[in-house]
Order: C-alpha cells, then structure tokens, then sequence
C-alpha cells in the first residue's frame, strides 16, 4: 500500500467525522439562515434572517454584552493566570495544595462553577450574609447586583475562576519547557527583576498566553449554560438569544437563530485567522 | 581589570547527600583566562552561576579586588555569563540582542546603535544586524552571544564550553577571536569544560575540579607533565602507573632501576610517564627490554601494549616507526628521564 | 537563583493563599446545601443539617441515579469512539508529511475554537430528517465534534514520537499484522490512549448546549438535571446532584495524579477552556 492511500484511509473517519457533522451542521446553519432549504420546498434564498438580526436592537446589546463578557474575562484571566504561573514556578509555603487545585478546577464543569458564583454572589448569597453579619447590608436587597446584573459579572466571575488554572497551566508548561536560563542571561546582561519579566520572559510565552486566549475568547463567545444560569433576561449573551430563537415556538424565528449562530462561526473563524497570522509572526521571530 | 578570588566556595544542594563543590579556592590575576575542567557534574557550572549571582553558595565568598560580591544582584556584578547554547532571544533581531545589556540600563537609542555596530564588526559580523537569531549558523550564534556580553564592558567574563558546540576548524577560529578580544579588553574571563582539549587550547591556567573539589590548578602543560596525583594524570589520558620507591634520583621497582628529574619526590610512590613520550631503541639511560603485548592502528597513531615483568606499559607511537611489529616479538624502549614523574 | 528578598516571599504565600481560598470558594455553598435543611438569610451556617438531599438524590424514584448511568454511557460512548476515529488520524499528524497537512490539521481543530452552539443548530436540522434528535445515540454521536479534536491532538503529538521501525522489525519477526497492532504498536501508544480517552472523557462529561438540543430534552444527563434543579431553586438537591456531578473528575485526578502531575499535566491541562 502507498503511503498516499495509507494516509487517505487513516485520516477518513476522523475527516469523516468533522466533514459531515461539524461543517455538514454549519453549512446547513448557513443555508437555513439564508432561508434556502430545497428539501422542505425553500428554494429561493434570501436575506430576510440577517435583515432581521442586524435591525434588531436587542440583538446588538446582546453582540456587545457577549463581546464584554468575552473580552473581559479573557484579558483578567490571562493576567491573573500569568501571576499565578509565576507563583507556581517558585517554591512556596502551599505550592502543591495550589497545583492540586488547578488541576481539581480543569476537570470541575463550568455549570458547576456558575452555579456555585450564583451560590455565593447572588443577593441572598453568602457574601450578602456574611455583609450582614458584619453590618454592611441590612437586607438581602441592600447587596450589589453581581449575577443577573447588567455587567455580567457573575458571569465574569465564573469565567476567571475557570479560565485562570487552564490559562495558567498553558502558561506554565510554557514557562517551565523555557526554563529559566534566557532570565539569567537577562539578569547577567544588566536587566533588574522587572526588565528580564518585560523584555525577555513575556515575549517568550506569548504565543502560548495567545493561543490559549484565543481559546478562551472562543469559548466565552459561544458558552451557552453559564449566562443562561448568571445572565439577566435582556439582554441576554448571544448563545442564550440563539437558542431562544431556535426554540422559540414560532418557527419563523429559526432562521433568525441560524444567522445568529453563523455570526458566532464567524467571530471564532477570525479568531483563529488572527492567531494563525500572530503565531506565524512569532515564529519567524 | 579585576583580580576574582574564590575562598572556600561549597554549594550544597538541599537533599543532596554530598557537596556539588566542596570548599573551592582559587586566585584567578585580573585579565587572566582560566579554565575550569572537570567531567559533567563535577561542580563547575555551578561555581560558574555563583560568581554570577544566579545561585546562592552555601558557605564560602568571592570577592572581586578583595570586595565581596555575594550581596550584590546579579545585574550589578558587572559579571556577564554566556551560556553553551547561545540563548540569544529568539523573538529580537541580532542588533537588539547585542544592544539589550545597554537598553536595560537606559543608554540612549543612537549610542547603542553606534556601540552595537562597533562590536559586531569586533565579532567579524558586520552586515547580519537586522537577521534573526535562527538565520544563523552555531558558529554566528556564538560570536553574537560574546558579542552581547562584552558590549556592557563587564569586569569579569564567565563562558559556559564554549568551543564545544563548534566543528573543529571553527573552534581554532573561535579560540583566536576570544583570546583575542579578551587580551584587548583586559576582561578576567573564567570558562568551563569538560573537554581537556578545550581548556588546554583556550586557557592560560587550568583548574581541575574532580567530584566537587580543586585537583590542581596550574598552567595547561603542568597537568601533562607534573600531574599532582592519579586521578589529575588519568583525566588528562595518563595510562601508565608503576609502585615502588623513589630515592637519590633512581626509582626502584619490578622495573630496571630509572634515573629521574632533579625535582622527583622521593619516598614510595608510584611511577607516571605519558605514553608518547615512550621512545623506540636503547638509550645512555632508562632502557628497558619489553615485550608486545598487542598493536591497535589509530590512523596518525598506533598504541602499543607492553609488558616488562609483571608491569604493562602503554605508548603511543608514530605507526611507521612500529611498522611491521607483531604480537609477542620483543623490543627495546627508553623513557626520557625529563618525562618520567613521581606520584605519591 | 539570588535569594529573593523576604517582602516578596510572603507576597508569594499571602498571594498563594488567596488563589487557594478563591479555587475551592465556589464549591463550598455547593457541598454545604447538600447536607442543609433550609439555609436562610442571613444565617452563615444552615441551623439544620440533613441527609434529606443525598437520600433523594440516590433513591430511584429521583432519577438521579439513572440519569448518572445514562451520562457515564453517553460519555464512554463517545469516547470509545474518539478513540477509534482519531488514533488513525493521530498516526496520519504525527507520522507523516503530506500535501494539505495544515488544512486537515485546521479542520480538525477548528471544534476546539468555534463554539458548539454555532454549528448544533444546523445539526440538530440534519439530525432530524435522520431520525437522531431526541435520542441517546444522536448525543453520542455530537459529543464526537468536541471530543474528537482532542483526542487526534494527543495522538499526533505520542505519534510524532513514535518510530514505526518497531512495527517492522515485528514484522519481520515473523508477527502478523494484527499481533503487530496488539503487541508492538498498541503498548506503545497506550499512555496516549489513555490521557486522550480522559480527556475527551471529560470534555463529553461536561457538555450542556449539545445535549439540550440534540436530545430535545428527552436525554437528561446530569448536567440537565442540575440546571433544572438549579434553576427551580432547589439549592439543597441542586448541591448533591453538582457534587455527584464533579465526582468522575476528581476521581480521575486523583488516580492519574501520577502521569499528570508536574510538568505532563500541565501539557494539556484537560484542554478545555
């Protein structure tokens, strides 16, 4: 057998696989956002889903809270896991109870996450009691609105808490296959703590902090159960407003959800456009 | 110009059973180039780190002109390492790689550029500024990393093998143009190696270090002629070890009576001689009867074994002189009285 | 390195102790509502404790138990399958150089990036006119989209270091293909298939989105039941059901702690954001 054919019949029932169910599904998403679906008698495709969409007010709070939710858990994540890798390259009082626990937070479900933010962040939650105890708040109302709030910062709150140990492994795999050589370097060359930090170490995992925000930006974008348990009503993060879409019981409004979810295809795709762009930078050098 | 002296350096590593250097002194003259030699893991990259600051030592000092450096960062040692594998940053060009010592301490854009373009013609690369570390081939790599470490004008080098990543008509080119800069810029440079070669070929002194502690330290031809003991003649490929008696010149053994040098020790000892320096034929002095044991052709060389008495001897011979010798023939050898040494 | 300075040791523990206090926080409330008997405000502590929930939880008539099984199934399921779909296409990345390596390499990676609910709702049309909505094998079969990618991902990096020499002097030995495969190849690969199967083991555990629209409702793993708990604000229910929910996880850590502790584990790090 050639090595031609060998590799065509290894890799055809994983190509099979993501051919026919994960750009089979997104191509019909697409044909049935552009309403064109000949097998129940739509032939004549049009622009009505995305006219729609793009008309719809909620739908830009909805693209701009999503992006916020994104965005931001994504740049606090990543500095906060940054410091974390830092702290978990050096020896320390607690270091293993911490590695355990990073590892503990990657296998923990986000739904399990979000459900415990809600637990302790909501209005009668256990940081409203213990405001209570020490004064601060004399009823549950009193508490600030941190889930089903419009700034999403439960939902925030739940993405940081996920997102630092799975950056923060990326990163320190990084910084541990590295090592801490080029550092010394620095240091003899002249540069204090800082410098060796800014100039050489962070250029150095910036590909890793990158690929693994890009990753997470994703993620974020098209989550589905974790503003579904932390968001508000309206607006609500994209994903939620697709599938209510998609389920809603008037069956015009599908086409809708389909446009919705072909925006959230396209994001990701630039997405990775952007990392492939950057990475190929970084490693010309 | 900085005269480094070491005293006592120990550097026990936590759990470690033993010391990975035991108590190591050493005066090293300002502008001298010296050698640190010893097998891999013998200590010497670690003493390497501790005079750069990127260690702490257990115990011991280094003082830099009589002023102990231990308390200073290692940014303000005025030490530079260059390490075995270059580590030039990979995401940089070569200019700012050689430029990043001056950056880090603020000097302004036009003088590093001047002073980055003055060095790299110093190192033979004058048109490779605007490359990429990865654009180079091992031997480039090399000169930028000297190249970044001397343009902050450090009072004291430290290289980590540096000849050994180079093929060998690169390495005589890379030994001139360290001996070279070194001399110039009056930097005390310290290196280590493994390789006897290499410090022999690059050092004005050498310092063996065996499991952690100081053999000798001595000027390169010393370890080939007046080894200290055993182990310092058997790591620079000394074979040949003969017990008996040293006394009024003459050494006494299962071998013929041998005159030796005027500064042999006397008392028991053991009898070195490196193996080429066996001569063929009789002489005035020191002939002995051997038989041959084997031959093995070396190309440039054939290594002879030979048995006087109970006694093997090893030397090296040029194959032409030894041409047609065969097993179990018999064959007169002198050794040199200069060549012959007296360990303890 | 130099002896860093006593201010910013205590950082690092004071620091260390607060991402410490912050990764267990979220669980807490969880594990106590489960052992409550109501917990009002503002009460820190609930004044009763109970059993109430877990005897629920694990009596047949809550379907919690079943829905357990019916999850461990769809998960294993689909695992089993990543597995055989992706150790071939492992040893395709990881062993060979072809023309489009890169484009194949992108399409099976893109499920990593793009979110399962952009292209689901396309499925789910597709799953319809095939009869799969609303049933366990139609979850199976999508949880192959984000379990797939992973577990090529890992085999290609064991393959990249694989030398299929072996196989031929095996071979040549006299084996035959399959004692080939099962003795030669399959040992080899074996650590691989077993990281691969966990982590896609866990990236099935934890789907929501996909069950919820391919199975129409009708296929209740657990993590439906905990949002319907969760949502119908049975916190003390809720609490159990989330601890029985985190359980595969922390079992699996704990029995591979050893392959994955230090530096290996932190190479994938269960590779889902």
């Amino acid at each position: 057998m050639s090595d031609r054919m060998r590799i065509i019949l290894l890799l055809a029932p994983a190509m099979l696989v993501i051919v026919v169910l994960f750009f089979g599904g997104l191509a019909v998403g697409l044909m049935r956002s552009f309403n064109y679906m000949p097998v129940i008698g739509l032939t004549q495709p049009n622009l009505d889903a995305y006219v729609a969409v793009f008309t719809s007010r909620e739908f830009y709070y909805s693209f701009l809270l999503t992006f916020h939710i994104s965005f931001t858990s994504t740049l606090i994540s990543c500095v906060l896991a940054i410091g974390a890798a830092l702290l978990l390259r050096r020896s320390f009082l607690g270091k293993s109870v911490l590695n355990f626990l990073f590892q503990l937070n990657l296998t923990v479900p986000h739904l399990v996450g979000a459900i415990g933010i809600l637990y302790l962040f909501s209005q009668s939650g256990s940081f409203a009691r213990l405001g209570y105890q020490w004064g601060l708040i004399a009823k549950p109302a009193d508490f600030p609105a941190l889930v089903f709030d419009p700034y999403a910062i439960g939902i925030i709150l739940q993405y940081v808490w996920k997102e630092i140990p799975f950056i923060g492994v990326i990163v320190l795999a990084n910084m541990q296959s590295i090592g801490t050589d080029y550092e010394s370097v620095a240091r003899s060359l002249g540069a204090s703590r800082w410098q060796s930090f800014r100039h050489v170490l962070l250029p150095l995992i910036f590909p890793g902090v990158l690929s693994a925000s890009v990753m997470v930006f994703a993620f974020t974008f098209g989550a589905y159960e974790i503003p579904a348990i932390l968001g508000q009503n309206y607006p609500a993060a994209l994903p939620v407003l697709a599938y209510r879409k998609y389920t809603d019981v008037d069956l015009a409004a599908r086409p809708e959800a389909m446009a919705m979810a072909i925006v959230i295809a396209i994001l990701s795709a630039l997405l990775i456009w952007v990392y492939i762009r950057t990475s190929r930078r970084s490693i010309r050098g | 110009m900085t005269h480094v002296s070491i005293k006592s350096l120990t550097k026990t590593y936590p759990g470690a059973p033993k010391p990975a250097l035991d108590r190591l002194s050493l005066e090293i003259p300002s502008g001298d180039l010296t050698a640190l030699l010893g097998p891999s893991g013998c200590g010497k990259t670690t003493t390497m780190k501790m005079i750069a600051g990127l260690l702490d030592p257990t115990s011991g000092d280094v003082t830099f002109d009589g002023r102990s450096i231990l308390r200073d960062k290692p940014e303000k040692r005025g030490v530079v390492m260059v390490f075995q594998n270059h580590l030039l940053f990979p995401y940089m060009t070569v200019a700012d790689n050689v430029g990043f010592g001056l950056k880090m301490r603020k000097v302004a854009k036009p003088e590093i550029d001047a002073r980055v373009a003055e060095m790299l013609a110093l190192v033979q690369l004058p048109d490779l500024g605007r490359r990429r570390p990865s654009e180079l081939s091992g031997g480039q790599q090399q000169r930028v990393a000297l190249a970044r470490a001397l343009i902050v004008r450090p009072n004291v080098l430290l290289l980590d093998e540096p000849l050994s990543n180079l093929d060998a008509h690169l390495r005589f080119e890379m030994r001139d143009l360290i001996r070279a800069l070194q001399r110039d810029m009056g930097i005390t440079t310290i290196f280590v190696t493994h390789d006897q070669e290499e410090a022999v070929v690059l050092a004005d002194r050498v310092a063996l270090i065996l499991d952690g502690s100081l053999c000798q330290y001595a000027p390169a031809d010393v370890f080939y002629k007046r080894p200290a003991d055993e182990a310092v003649a058997r790591f620079f490929g000394g074979h040949n070890f003969i017990p008996g008696n040293s006394t009024a010149g003459t050494f006494h053994s299962t071998l013929p009576p041998l005159r030796l040098p005027d500064d042999a020790r006397t008392g028991s000892g053991k009898l070195t001689f490196r193996p080429e320096s066996v001569r063929i034929g009789a002489a005035p002095e020191n002939t002995l009867t051997t038989r041959v044991i084997d031959r093995i052709y070396l190309g440039t060389q054939t290594r002879l074994r030979l048995s006087s008495g109970d006694n093997v001897i090893e030397a090296v011979l040029s194959p032409d002189l030894v041409e047609g010798l065969q097993p179990g023939a018999d064959i007169e050898i002198n050794l040199p009285r200069q060549s012959l040494w007296v360990l303890e | 390195m130099h002896r860093d300075p006593l201010a910013l040791r205590s950082f690092r523990v004071l620091t260390g102790a607060i991402l410490i206090v912050w990764l267990v926080l979220p669980l807490v409330p969880l594990a106590i509502w489960s052992f409550a008997r109501g917990w009002r405000f503002p009460d820190l502590l609930p004044r009763e404790w109970s059993l109430k929930a877990w005897t629920y939880a694990l009596s047949d008539t809550s379907g919690v138990l079943g829905s357990l099984g019916l999850t461990i199934f769809i998960s294993v399921g689909a695992t089993a399958l990543s597995i055989l779909v992706g150790v071939p296409a492992g040893r395709a990345l990881g062993l060979y150089k072809f023309r489009g390596k890169q484009v194949v390499e992108l399409m099976i990676l893109a499920p990593v990036i793009v979110p399962g609910i952009a292209v689901a709702l396309g499925i789910h049309s597709v799953f319809i006119s095939l009869g799969l909505t609303n049933t366990v094998a139609g979850v199976m079969l999508v949880h192959l989209v984000p379990t797939l990618p992973y577990m090529v991902l890992v085999m290609a990096g064991i393959f990249a270091n694989y030398d299929p020499a072996f196989e031929q002097q095996a071979r040549s030995l006299g084996a035959s293909p399959l004692q080939t495969l099962w003795h030669v190849t399959l040992p080899a690969i074996l650590p691989g298939i077993i990281v691969g199967g966990l982590f896609a083991f866990l990236v099935s555990w934890s789907q929501y989105i996909l069950t919820l629209l391919i199975g129409g409702g009708r296929v209740v793993t657990l993590p439906l039941l905990l949002f319907n708990f969760a949502s119908s604000g049975r916190n003390d229910i809720t609490g159990a059901i989330g601890m029985i929910y985190i359980l595969p996880g922390i079992l699996i850590l704990l029995l591979t702690a050893k392959h994955l502790s230090g530096q290996n584990g932190a190479v994938g790090g269960f590779g889902k954001p």
